[in-house]
């Protein structure tokens, strides 16, 4: 049985991102060998496998901190080429990495534009790295980003991240990737290190992800908010594609035995 | 306030930290100790038993020693601003006395040959600046540690300002040079100048709490931003005012204060100055939003050659003389990172204000002083100096735990 095959046919939106046939090797070791995978605007995409499938490799080609060996990529039926983080953050894709990469001693508002942060107009005669940021306009950029994800437990955006939870620092982290007037958003094992409440907190900024219409890559270990979040479920087993599912059509134990045993047995499993 | 209640000593020294005005509470609060101290509890306890002394003598807050007081600050001030930029990016520069001895040297030699004073000073700020990027290169690009690149450099601009200076002194009287520490802003003028500055920061607080309203963003109270223009009026007034008691404002302290305003400008308010903190907060965050973390480091090191540069030509001009011991060899490298430090600059980089570093040189300076006016020996001030450098940093340790774990 093909691959297409047992992808979810007729019904799959049509993919905003789109590759196909992605290598990559890591000297000896082939990390990628031949995967395809898509992701559409206004779903959540999981991307699944065993320790060592390729998750993460793949990630980080989709996000241009790893060039792809080969491989083709589409941005909503155009071919375009990713081959630095630069690339991909121009394409809108962007990706929020588990260390979340957020810097302590500043501000919400300040975390959320660092690296573009905006300058009063005038000031012309200084270059642009020296003159004043426009810190209003940063704030009120951030209040936006907040609201838009619905972060209800964030009071102030002039809070010191230092002092936030994990969850909140997530979502901050987001905030930030989804800012960056992005359409895919990749979120790596974003509930990995968080409590109950602090994963309902994620989940449901992810699911104003969605309804926001951002294409989000999930990937994750836990079944329970992946068959909660994810519309479809991408499978993946030594680098390469088992298949993937309508996550209302299919169980997670079938998903298990698909990560673990790949295609056949999961076919005789069922 | 009933929350309040159940927060420990060290939390609560930490939410203090993390505003933006807290961060002076500690600091001020040292320097009004050692000011009671020397000011007024030395004084009265000589006055009850020692029969011999008929009057309370204030010596130490007499404005005369006031004044004597921000003049020999004003070194370890623009040095400690300075080390408090590498500190924020998380390195160390243990070269910055040293560097200020080479430029000081410089200048002495070149008034000498005939250079005009402008000029000289010019020269040297250059000079600085290449010295500092020369060690910030060796940090970023060959990755070698801040401690050990700056602890050679240390070294070497020592020997450096031996071979300047083979006899370890030299006069400078280029009228240039002198007079930045001589000219006296007249009275009349010095409040002026404060009055303006007092309108300008007013004026600049209600326009921002307009501006916040205007689009909607949380206010300030009210009572905070008036609490904190008066409290600027009442320090920038007693300041004038004292110097203005004994002589004048000194041009000096006008451009330490001018220096310091454009440093702490850049440092909080600029996309450059938000890049120090960054790196220094997390530097792989920095990387990753597509900052040049490596052309940052360099240019702070530059920064600090720049800024050493400019507290060897202060003093140059105070002493009116160069020599070895007064930079290069002596204890002004230490005192100005103490300076840094005691102000809450963190050692580990990120956090931190060029504001605090100038109250921690008074820190620094009045210790100094007071213990100079009590007949203390050298050896009581160095110790005095390790207990409250200890103190300070003992202080950010404390205030830095628990951040990072959620809460």
């Amino acid at each position: 049985m093909t691959i297409e095959k047992m992808m979810v046919g007729r019904d799959a939106p049509p993919p905003h991102l789109k590759v196909a046939g992605i290598k990559k090797r890591f000297g000896g070791v082939e990390a990628l060998r031949g995967v395809d995978f898509e992701v559409a605007r206004g779903e959540v995409m999981a991307l699944v496998g065993d320790n060592g499938a390729g998750k993460s490799t793949l990630m980080k080609v989709l996000a241009g901190a790893h060039v792809a060996d080969e491989g083709t990529f589409w941005l909503d039926d155009q071919e375009v080429t990713v081959n630095s983080p630069h690339d991909a953050g121009g394409l809108g894709i962007q990706i929020v990495y588990q260390d979340l990469a957020l810097c302590e001693n500043l501000d919400v508002a300040a975390n959320l534009s660092l690296g573009a942060e905006p300058v009063k107009p005038g000031w012309k005669f200084l270059p642009r790295f020296l003159r004043p940021i426009d810190d209003l306009r940063m704030e009120v950029k951030a209040q936006k980003a907040i609201d838009r994800l619905e972060v209800r437990t964030l009071k102030s955006v002039r809070a010191t991240v230092g002092g936030l939870s994990g969850g909140q620092r997530q979502a901050i982290a987001i905030a930030r990737a989804v800012g960056a007037e992005s359409s895919v958003v990749m979120l790596d094992e974003p509930t990995a290190a968080l409590g109950v409440a602090q994963t309902r907190q994620v989940l449901n900024v992810v699911k104003r992800l969605r309804e926001t219409n951002h294409a989000v890559v999930y990937i994750s270990h836990n079944m329970r908010d992946i068959f909660e979040i994810a519309d479809r479920i991408c499978v993946i087993r030594h680098g390469g594609n088992v298949g993937i599912w309508n996550t209302k059509d299919t169980t997670p134990d079938e998903i298990v035995v698909a990560m673990t045993r790949g295609i056949d047995e999961a076919k005789n499993a069922v | 306030m009933q929350s309040e209640a159940k927060l420990t000593f060290v939390d609560r020294l930490r939410i203090m930290r993390e505003t933006k005005f807290g961060a002076f509470v500690p600091v001020l609060l040292a320097l009004a100790a050692i000011w009671t101290y020397f000011g007024l509890a030395v004084p009265l306890f000589e006055y009850f038993t020692d029969p011999s002394v008929d009057e309370v003598r204030f010596v130490f807050l007499s404005p005369r020693n006031i004044y004597n007081l921000f003049m020999q600050s004003a070194v370890i001030a623009t040095l400690a601003v300075g080390i408090t930029i590498v500190l924020l990016l998380g390195d160390i520069d243990l070269s910055a006395a040293a560097t200020a001895g080479v430029c000081a040297a410089l200048l002495g030699v070149m008034v000498l040959a005939g250079v005009p004073g402008w000029l000289a000073c010019l020269i040297v700020m250059g000079v600085g600046a290449i010295m500092g990027a020369a060690q910030g290169l060796l940090v970023a690009y060959v990755g070698i540690p801040s401690f050990v690149v700056t602890l050679a450099g240390l070294l070497g601009y020592q020997g450096l300002m031996q071979k300047i200076l083979p006899t370890g002194n030299l006069n400078v009287g280029d009228p240039f040079v002198r007079a930045i520490a001589r000219i006296l802003i007249p009275d009349f003028w010095g409040l002026v100048i404060a009055a303006l500055l007092v309108v300008f920061v007013a004026a600049m607080a209600l326009r921002r709490q307009a501006q916040r309203k205007a689009l909607g963003l949380e206010l300030d109270s009210t009572t905070a931003i008036w609490g904190q223009v008066a409290f600027f009026a009442v320090l920038i007034f007693a300041g004038v005012l004292t110097m203005n008691a004994y002589r004048s404002l000194p041009l000096l302290i006008l451009l330490l204060m001018g220096l310091t305003a454009l440093i702490g400008w850049i440092t909080t308010s600029t996309p450059y100055g938000r890049s120090l903190f960054a790196v220094g907060g997390n530097s792989e965050s920095a990387r990753r939003v597509g900052m040049d973390v490596k052309r940052i480091r360099v240019s702070a090191f530059a920064l600090v050659g720049i800024l050493a540069a400019i507290g060897g030509i202060f003093g140059a001009s105070r002493f009116g003389s160069v020599s070895y011991t007064a930079f290069a060899g002596g204890s002004l490298l230490l005192e100005s990172i103490g300076a840094a430090v005691i102000g809450g600059t963190s050692l580990f980089g990120g956090r931190g204000s060029v504001w605090n570093a100038i109250l921690g040189a008074l820190v620094i300076g009045s210790l100094g002083n007071g213990l100079d006016l009590s007949g203390a020996s050298a050896a009581d001030k160095l110790m005095f100096s390790g207990a409250i450098l200890l103190l300070a940093v003992a202080i950010d340790a404390l205030s830095r735990s628990g951040t990072g774990t959620g809460r």
